[in-house]
């Protein structure tokens, strides 16, 4: 006998037990007898479509047994929301369930319904602080910084701390490429509301210079680099002006004091973009393919062959 | 003396990298060539402690190669390939270090002694020094999991159809009969059906886009699709697709890249009609197909990266790259629609820089770790690139005269062969594949290593063609895909595998076999409801 079925709460309900379809299901699990029975409460509760306080205590059960279930999580906010039930102690409960189940999907978009339910009653710093502590179980949890963004764009956080919380993110680790994205989301996330990101000089200048020092901590960093070639192309701006940045890394001239791929990399595309400098590309992708990134040989080879210059020349630099 | 043109990519295709017959002619001749042959003559001898520096082409040009007096010795017949020497590897190398930097070393040094043949795990090897691919042992290991599952296994309760589709699909890669699952895979399916359209998770469960993709294909590999209720499942994507183009996991669930390519994936393989139903909300917003500005919200997902992020303005991230890709390779043939709305070159740069040194596999996003899931989200990237960069129309007969192969010329595949031979496969008598050395196996790393497998040692190619069917008005560009499996020959010695080593052909698109992908065609052809 279990929990549910001795309960006289529970009395009205008749369970339904999981339908394995035929006497020899696949992959079919040995259910532990309390999570079969919890899952036959809550068949039985949705087929009906009951919305009650006791379906918010079995879901949540049921969410401590399988975190990952999204029908429970589903079924709970439409609960929840039928109910009018407390939003803020669901987001209490929910701070411990994170925390407790750190690599979990479902919740954040289950934290995303309530708060945004919430709306203004919502302590937005509280929601900020704690997204922070997730952070530091693991600074790269990609819904987590999808919630994150949502959570800048539902409280239009955009000027209230979160350019510098993506510095504060970058100086504890300058190659957490997540904060790297986030940045260039709280730079450029609403340009299409005609607020200018990169493409206003100014911004586009602290950001070059922002990138610029990061590059300098350590130039083998591909997330700066990448970030620098973004602001080039979302602002519709030569390369060329990321020439000297490119060059204090890389030289084809001087192959022997190539301090970054990435700055190579650059520099190919730039000189290929200058008068008589397609030689010279050539000449750096030479480079990368024998010396710098073979492991990347053929992809080097094809962008020789875009530029149209012939094959990778192992004798580039001599 | 062994022609090098002879495993280059001989045929009318346009493929990006394809160069005149003079050039390479005139490549062919040249004394580094020359020597380079010999070199390859003594690797194929398998001559024992081989040094590979020594005949390096950097050296044999007299090119002052940084480090190379840093010779390594290897055992054996496997060659320490020239991104894995040490002098290599660390010639661009910053002080500082961070939690990413000190993760990264700590798998490099993991890896290490794998890729380079130091240890080889008591693993058999093939002629070239390299694992043998372990296909019985993956085999029982995956059949393993479509019986009884321990109750800890509730974990994945909601996500049951993954492992029909993992272990079916993996076992169908591993060239294993997998049709002795049709009634009972049908049998399974049958409550995880909602009357409402679409399976989900379990008996009682919610619709979900995952779970009905991984269900339709499971059931497309054993050929039971018959079970589905295509009318309801109709229905149901209708209330998921959404007024801007994308697809909703569930009803009230999140938007991303998965439910696109999920939802068309369902779509084309069941050819069910692309209009939405009358029902569907998004027909308020003046949407009237399930296509309806689906290539554009695929495209507002390529960031300022170059990759694609699982809804737009996130981080790029190699899953929902190959998500994007393949969703838009059945819209229309893929040179049309991939360059229509992705910039195709700042896409092929950021997958190319997923490929891990010293590892070999590819990682998921910029400054993470390699794993070997990866060698199919990534991996299975090409195949639909090379198609988009392909101008010209490929025939069956340019197809028919490809007499050697060499799988890839954008990537490293002879890489991620290595580091999926020497470093996935879990050793000792239970099989299956694993993320990395320190991991566990488990059905999903077995599964996409085996098609991350396939993508680098099989040939695929787009063949023009018919991309929306007449009568039905199913879109047939996914359907245009031409496969030819590794033959014995130079391709197999430059990749290091024996023909033991081989899988199928796995369809760049669907993810099943061809054979599988072609019933589904062939059973759904009229269409209708």
């Amino acid at each position: 006998m279990g929990k549910y079925s001795e309960d006289p709460k529970w009395s009205d309900i008749d369970p339904l037990p999981t339908d394995e379809g035929g006497p020899n299901p696949l992959a079919a699990i040995a259910y532990a007898e309390d999570y079969e029975e919890t899952m036959s409460y809550l068949r039985a509760v949705m087929a009906a479509n009951e919305l009650s306080p006791r379906v918010l205590e079995l879901t949540e059960d049921l969410i401590d047994m399988n975190p990952a279930h999204y029908t429970v999580w589903l079924y709970r906010s439409k609960c929840l929301f039928h109910l009018h039930s407390d939003l803020h102690e669901e987001l209490e409960w929910l701070n411990e369930t994170a925390l407790q189940h750190q690599k979990n999907y479902q919740i954040w978009h289950h934290r995303l319904t309530i708060v945004d339910a919430l709306g203004e009653e919502c302590d937005v710093q509280g929601e900020q602080e704690f997204v922070a502590r997730m952070f530091e179980k693991d600074a790269k949890n990609y819904h987590v910084w999808s919630y994150r963004q949502w959570l800048v764009k539902r409280f239009q956080l955009w000027e209230k701390g979160e350019l510098e919380f993506t510095e504060k993110m970058l100086e504890e680790d300058v190659r957490n490429n997540s904060a790297w994205n986030h940045r260039w989301y709280v730079v450029n996330g609403r340009e299409a509301e005609g607020v200018k990101g990169v493409t206003d000089p100014e911004i586009r200048e602290r950001e070059i210079k922002y990138a610029e020092a990061a590059i300098a901590k350590a130039p083998q960093n591909q997330s700066p680099w990448n970030y620098v070639r973004g602001i080039r192309k979302a602002s519709g701006t030569e390369l060329a002006a990321l020439k000297p940045l490119a060059e204090r890394y890389a030289s084809v001239e001087r192959p022997g004091t190539v301090r970054s791929s990435f700055a190579l990399d650059l520099l190919v595309d730039i000189l290929s973009e200058e008068s008589g400098g397609k030689q010279q590309a050539g000449k750096a992708l030479d480079l990368l393919a024998t010396t710098y990134d073979p492991i990347r040989k053929n992809y080097w080879a094809y962008r020789k062959s875009q530029l149209g210059l012939g094959s990778i020349e192992t004798a580039a630099t001599a | 003396m062994r022609s090098r043109i002879s495993h280059r990519r001989r045929r009318n295709i346009s493929f990006p990298q394809r160069r005149s017959m003079a050039a390479q002619n005139n490549q062919e001749h040249t004394l580094g060539n020359l020597l380079r042959e010999k070199a390859r003559i003594v690797e194929i001898d398998g001559e024992e402690g081989f040094d590979y520096a020594e005949h390096d082409t950097n050296e044999l040009n007299g090119v002052p190669f940084p480090g190379s007096h840093l010779k390594q010795t290897v055992t054996g017949v496997s060659i320490v390939p020239h991104y894995l020497q040490t002098a290599t590897r660390n010639l661009v190398h910053d002080d500082l270090q961070t939690v990413t930097s000190e993760t990264q070393a700590k798998t490099t040094a993991e890896c290490l002694p794998y890729v380079t043949g130091k240890d080889t795990q008591g693993l058999a090897l093939n002629s070239h020094g390299l694992p043998h691919l372990r296909r019985k042992a993956h085999a029982e290991y995956l059949r393993g999991f479509l019986g009884e599952l321990p109750a800890g296994y509730a974990a994945m309760d909601a996500s049951r159809p993954w492992l029909f589709y993992w272990c079916i699909a993996g076992l169908s890669f591993l060239g294993e009969d997998v049709s002795e699952y049709r009634e009972r895979l049908m049998e399974t399916v049958r409550p995880l059906q909602n009357a409402s359209g679409g399976f989900g998770g379990g008996h009682g469960q919610f619709s979900h886009c995952a779970c009905s993709y991984a269900t339709i294909l499971a059931l497309t590999a054993v050929e039971g699709l018959e079970v589905v209720d295509r009318k309801a499942m109709w229905h149901w994507l209708g209330q998921v697709k959404q007024a801007d183009g994308g697809f909703r996991m569930a009803v009230g669930a999140e938007e991303d890249i998965r439910g696109a390519y999920c939802a068309m994936t369902i779509i084309t393989l069941l050819n069910l009609p692309l209009e939405l139903p009358p029902e569907a909300h998004a027909r308020g917003a003046g949407l009237q197909t399930f296509t309806d500005r689906l290539g554009e919200w695929v495209g507002r997902c390529q960031t300022f990266e170059g990759g694609i992020a699982g809804a737009p303005t996130n981080e790029a991230h190699g899953a929902y790259a190959f998500c994007a890709l393949a969703c838009l390779s059945i819209l229309d043939t893929p040179h049309v629609s991939i360059p229509r709305y992705l910039d195709t070159q700042a896409l092929v740069r950021w997958l190319a820089s997923m490929q891990t040194v010293a590892e070999g596999g590819f990682a998921g996003r910029t400054n993470k770790l390699v794993d070997a899931c990866y060698s199919h989200w990534v991996g299975g990237c090409w195949s639909l690139l090379q198609a988009a960069f392909s101008q010209s129309s490929a025939t069956r007969d340019d197809f028919a005269a490809v007499t050697e192969l060499e799988p890839s010329e954008l990537w490293n595949p002879a890489a991620l062969i290595r580091y999926l031979l020497t470093c996935c496969q879990q050793p000792g008598k239970k099989g299956g594949m694993r993320d990395k050395p320190s991991a566990r196996p488990d059905a999903y790393h077995t599964c996409y290593s085996l098609s991350g497998l396939s993508a680098a040692q099989n040939l695929y190619i787009y063949e023009n063609g018919i991309t929306v069917d007449a009568e039905s008005g199913r879109l047939t560009a996914a359907f245009n895909w031409l496969a030819q499996r590794l033959s014995p020959g130079k391709a197999m010695q430059e990749l290091g595998i024996d023909e033991h080593d081989v899988v199928e052909c796995v369809h760049p698109v669907f993810v099943v076999t061809f054979d599988a992908v072609m019933r589904a065609k062939e059973q759904f052809a009229k269409g209708g409801l």
